[in-house]
């Protein structure tokens, strides 16, 4: 009698029984599977929701970023145009700055005169007579390096410049410095607690995959006394943890897009409580179409590997030593 | 893969050359449950017993003791190939214990126990599913899976082990024939008597073609009927050359079966015997 040395069995058929039993212990343990598969889903979409609303913060505060313009003024008496043109090349060569742009007389009259502002203040500015004052809109990466860049021109161009106080940036700083803080916190706020939550429905997922697998310690007995290795014990239910992160996904992205197109619907027809996205002119609907495949893909991504680990870790104290 | 199919073929065409030289010898392979059980006769093949032999098990000085009690204590025991052992005693005398060491469920506290040579301690975690295809196990409550049918099982037995499915028919459909049970095929545990269950765990047992059948009381949730059909059983796959080794403290099966008896109590052997009875 040989002992234990022929270690080798036939792969493939194996592979094929393998995740037959596993789908077959999804289907037959429906109850305590549906379990899993919907925590699984809370799970999928807390870290759903928290990305979106990271992805929305981001977005959010790109839009403020790049509407916050420095522009600076030249009085027309000392600056020629091409001083004008080198400084600007110069500003484009600032490491901050993402975009420099000439406003020149014609077209900061353009400007003026769509002002919302009294008819009587507009009239005496015209093409024969313009005033306006000729500029360069600068916008920079973040709100955070407005202030080097303002530093860098202001030190060497003084002489050129109406006013350091028609940077517009001095004037918002307060506000800029305020809403920095204020999406920097919201952001870290989201981040913990999404962990939090995250980290409360895996143990959930964990207890329900142990559950199940518990429930099943006499199938699993019984493969042993048979003599099925390990890796064949283990198999089915890595099978069942990768179904669990697949239903989880597919429920997840509908329900998702559920609250979405009710969202957008409900904020469409009504001047509810979501009208305030209208005025955001933010479709959530169309946010989250937006973002679908992201998500699918970093749901099917957690969802998978937490199924897996979660199963194997679980399977583990039924194995040999 | 190729290396291992030669011995499961090898085995297999073993097995079928003797089930053909046996059919003839067995006086009545059909079994009648109207049949008395005193009137039963059991054949005895030639005892295949000599001191030089090495043992196919040998326990040597085997201790377990558990948290709070000493299950088996010093135990040496010596089973031949080919022999038919009844462990006998009363519940808590070590009887289950010796088979758990034996199917290397749970390790010694003491001492070694040898399987055809090989000690037990010596066998790694990856190797312990590959030992367990060589021995069956049958218990007491059967352990089959109630959503399987008998067929299903059975043949569950191969497909954790990688068989190819022309092997599984094959090997699953000679098990039912030895176990008679090629008809239930179809049928679920719950819809089959305690002897046709026991009857299916067997043939799940026998379908790696084991050399060594342990059966802890199999007969314990049987009644008189039922208990002698599988003691006919266990006695026809004993002629064919399987090591039998039945726990068990029904005394009148002991008693007809008149092989070697080994009495247990308080964890260790009282006496070993063969052709013993059920003394206490």
């Amino acid at each position: 009698m040989n002992l234990g040395v022929n270690m080798s069995s036939s792969f493939f058929p194996t592979i094929k029984r393998i995740i037959k039993l596993g789908l077959t212990n999804f289907w037959r343990n429906r109850w305590l599977t549906l379990g899993a598969t919907l925590l699984m889903t809370l799970t999928l979409t807390m870290i759903s929701v928290s990305i979106l609303m990271t992805y929305l913060l981001r977005d959010t505060a790109a839009l403020i970023n790049s509407k916050i313009d420095l522009t600076i003024y030249f009085r027309d008496d000392t600056v020629v145009d091409n001083s004008i043109t080198a400084l600007m090349t110069r500003i484009q060569g600032l490491p901050d700055v993402t975009s420099a742009r000439f406003v020149d007389k014609a077209a900061a009259l353009a400007i003026w005169d769509r002002l919302p502002i009294n008819e009587n203040i507009k009239k005496p500015v015209t093409a024969t007579n313009n005033t306006l004052p000729r500029s360069i809109e600068i916008s920079t990466n973040s709100p955070d390096s407005i202030q080097s860049v303002v530093d860098k021109i202001g030190a060497t161009d003084t002489d050129k410049i109406i006013c350091t106080e028609c940077v517009s940036y001095s004037k918002n700083k307060d506000t800029v410095n305020r809403l920095i803080s204020i999406t920097k916190f919201v952001q870290r706020a989201g981040l913990v607690l999404s962990m939090f939550f995250g980290l409360i429905a895996i143990f959930n997922v964990m207890n329900i995959i142990r559950i199940t697998i518990t429930a099943r310690s006499d199938e699993i007995e019984i493969m042993r006394y048979v003599g099925a290795s390990n890796a064949f014990v283990r198999g089915p239910f890595i099978v069942e943890g990768i179904l669990y992160g697949l239903f989880g996904t597919i429920f997840t992205t509908l329900f998702l897009l559920a609250i979405g197109y009710g969202s957008s619907y409900y904020a469409g027809t009504s001047s509810g409580a979501l009208s305030f996205l209208q005025m955001i002119n933010l479709d959530i609907f169309q946010y989250v179409l937006a973002h679908l495949f992201d998500l699918v893909l970093i749901q099917l991504g957690i969802g998978v590997l937490l199924g897996i680990v979660v199963s194997s870790l679980s399977i583990r104290r039924f194995l040999e030593a | 893969m190729l290396a291992m199919m030669d011995d499961v073929l090898h085995i297999g065409n073993e097995t079928e050359n003797k089930v053909q030289a046996e059919q003839g010898k067995l006086p009545e392979p059909e079994l009648k449950p109207e049949k008395a059980p005193e009137e039963t006769k059991l054949e005895t093949p030639k005892e295949k017993h000599s001191d030089s032999q090495t043992p196919l098990i040998d326990f040597q000085h085997v201790t377990k003791a558990y948290a709070r009690k000493v299950a088996i204590s010093d135990v040496n025991l010596r089973i031949n190939e080919g022999e038919f052992v009844s462990i006998v005693g009363q519940s808590g005398a070590g009887k289950t214990t010796l088979i758990k060491l034996l199917t290397k469920q749970e390790p010694p506290t003491h001492g070694s126990i040898f399987v055809a040579g090989r000690n037990l301690a010596d066998l790694r975690a990856k190797e312990v599913p590959f030992y367990r295809r060589k021995i069956g196990v049958v218990f007491q409550d059967f352990k089959l899976l109630p959503q399987k049918t008998v067929w299903e099982n059975v043949a569950f037995a191969l497909e954790v082990c990688g068989f190819s499915q022309d092997e599984i028919e094959r090997r699953t459909t000679k098990a039912l024939e030895l176990v008679n049970l090629g008809r239930r095929r179809k049928n679920y545990p719950e819809e089959l008597s305690g002897g046709e269950r026991q009857r299916t765990a067997i043939a799940r047992a026998l379908v790696h073609s084991p050399k060594i059948l342990i059966a802890d009381e199999p007969t314990g949730n049987l009644d008189p009927v039922n208990t002698w059909e599988i003691v006919e059983l266990l006695y026809r796959i004993y002629q064919r050359g399987t090591t039998v080794i039945l726990s068990t403290h029904n005394r009148q099966v002991v008693d007809k079966i008149k092989k070697r008896v080994i009495l247990m109590k308080g964890g260790k052997i009282i006496s070993d015997e063969l052709g013993g009875k059920y003394v206490i």
